[in-house]
């Protein structure tokens, strides 16, 4: 399988935050998860990625290419938290600048998805609300044969029937298995619907890049007493964490678990479960 | 860059228009006191402001950060401001000389003399305020950018009359007046293209977030 989006060993320091040879991918028709706190580097990957930003060391491939040329760019669709169009601009507007901008542009698209949408074409985009300028900004990632979609942080803030109109609509477009998605969020729960692969990336490290399925079939947590903590062979755990008035230890097969511990309770982990017990929990 | 342009062209249409209307009414309306072609002094520096409305409308929206994504390069992003800068100086000029050509259709007296030395000391202002005042748009945060901007007309004056003199010491200004300023209006020119040079340079490597 061909990877739309290929990052290695990238890196990029500065005074305070050092994003440290991150390394994942994206393969081409799945949607991968990038999770993590804020300030963890989720943004910083993308800027990176999308050459916002110049990368210190590593290695980075869009569609193959190295350079990100115009020719690729054509193929990138990017949304990011709010619309970042003109608010002065009108939908009907932006797709006279969008057309002069984009080759590929497909008016026909744009102006069916802002039907689909319910967006008015002539309304100006200042008085659009939140959830609007994200369904805007995501009908113009979608109106020139983007065969990549970046979203960084585009679903924070919107109520969940937007949220969950966004999601809809990104798993269509993967349904074509050219198409492929990156989408960052710190809402763990829509990546848990959508996401084929999750990448987890923590003060500027990947903690682990792994298939959603992995996590969310064979991720399991142990909660016990102190006594059955004790008992417990350490090359299991893969993380831990006191509570009041239990301990919780992260395990990356809780069936083989179970069997092993067949007294513990060993219940199934969400994504952000994973995710709060990596960042709270000591190793 | 079209796209660009036209993006430019529909945030500062409303104060374009106000700047060119204005201009012609000053026009008329100076003409009682002074003689209408002087307007060409002031009108490319006025036209131009509506560049520093695009600017401040990109940062706010944060555009800046989402036109980096799409198919253009760095340079064509920097590019199409500076050349929006020389469409609105000739705008400007153009909105100036309707007054002057109404007035002098009624016998008003103006020399094409008078003409080429206005506007070649109102390109001229508007040039070097535009070589200042661009680059630092994209360099420093909209506050400052917005100080430099009213800074760099005073510069830009200064300029021209340091030049002026500089020059006048090879070339005697008085009864030739117009060599003078339009080898400042030159100067400006050359100003004008290096500070697009060094702007497209610096912006290469900036980090945009």
């Amino acid at each position: 399988m061909n990877n739309a989006l290929t990052i290695s060993e990238l890196t990029k320091t500065y005074k305070d935050f050092v994003l440290d040879k991150v390394s994942f991918s994206v393969p081409e028709g799945s949607i991968v998860g990038l999770i993590g706190e804020n300030g963890a580097g989720k943004s910083t990957t993308i800027n990176a990625a999308l050459g916002l930003i110049q990368k210190d060391a590593g290695y980075i491939s869009i569609m193959g290419k190295e350079e990100l040329d115009n020719d690729t760019k054509e193929q990138i669709g990017v949304v990011f938290d709010g619309s970042n169009y003109p608010e002065i601009l009108s939908p009907k507007r932006l797709n006279r600048v969008m057309k002069n901008i984009y080759h590929s542009w497909d008016e026909h698209t744009y102006m069916s998805l802002l039907q689909k949408f319910s967006l008015p074409a002539d309304k100006q985009i200042s008085q659009f609300s939140k959830g609007m300028k994200m369904k805007l900004a995501i009908s113009v990632a979608l109106s020139h044969n983007s065969k990549l979609l970046i979203l960084d942080e585009a679903t924070s803030g919107l109520d969940p029937v937007i949220r969950d109109d966004i999601l809809d609509m990104l798993l269509d477009f993967v349904q074509d298995e050219e198409h492929s998605i990156l989408v960052s969020s710190h809402i763990t729960s829509d990546l848990e619907k959508i996401a084929d692969y999750i990448v987890f990336i923590h003060e500027g490290q990947v903690v682990f890049f792994k298939p959603k399925d992995e996590l969310t079939e064979q991720y399991g947590i142990i909660k016990c007493g102190a006594a059955q903590f004790d008992a417990l062979d350490k090359s299991d755990i893969i993380v831990y964490r006191k509570m009041d008035y239990e301990w919780q230890i992260l395990v990356s097969d809780r069936e083989e678990m179970q069997r092993k511990y067949p007294k513990a309770m060993v219940v199934p982990a969400t994504i952000d479960e994973i995710m709060l017990l990596y960042v709270k929990g000591e190793r | 860059m079209k796209g660009l342009l036209l993006k430019d062209l529909y945030i500062a249409k409303s104060n374009i228009l106000v700047i060119i209307g204005s201009l012609i009414v000053l026009g008329f309306g100076l003409s009682v006191l002074i003689e209408a072609s002087a307007l060409l002094v002031l009108a490319p520096p006025c036209a131009t402001t509506a560049v520093f409305i695009s600017i401040t409308s990109d940062a706010n929206s944060k555009w800046n950060k989402n036109v980096i994504t799409m198919p253009v390069s760095r340079s064509q992003i920097i590019g199409e401001k500076f050349i929006l800068f020389i469409i609105l100086s000739v705008l400007g000029i153009m909105a100036a000389l309707i007054p002057c050509g109404v007035l002098a259709i009624f016998g008003a007296e103006m020399s094409l003399a008078s003409l080429l030395l206005y506007g070649s000391i109102g390109v001229s202002a508007a040039l070097f305020a535009g070589c200042f005042s661009l680059p630092c748009a994209y360099f420093f945060d909209p506050d400052k950018s917005q100080i430099v901007f009213l800074m760099s007309f005073l510069a830009s004056t200064g300029i021209i009359v340091a030049l002026v003199l500089l020059i006048n010491l090879f070339i005697p200004v008085k009864g030739n007046i117009l060599l003078p300023f339009n080898i400042v209006l030159i100067i400006a020119a050359i100003f004008f293209f290096i500070s697009h040079k060094i702007a497209v340079m610096a912006y290469q490597e900036k980090d945009i977030t």
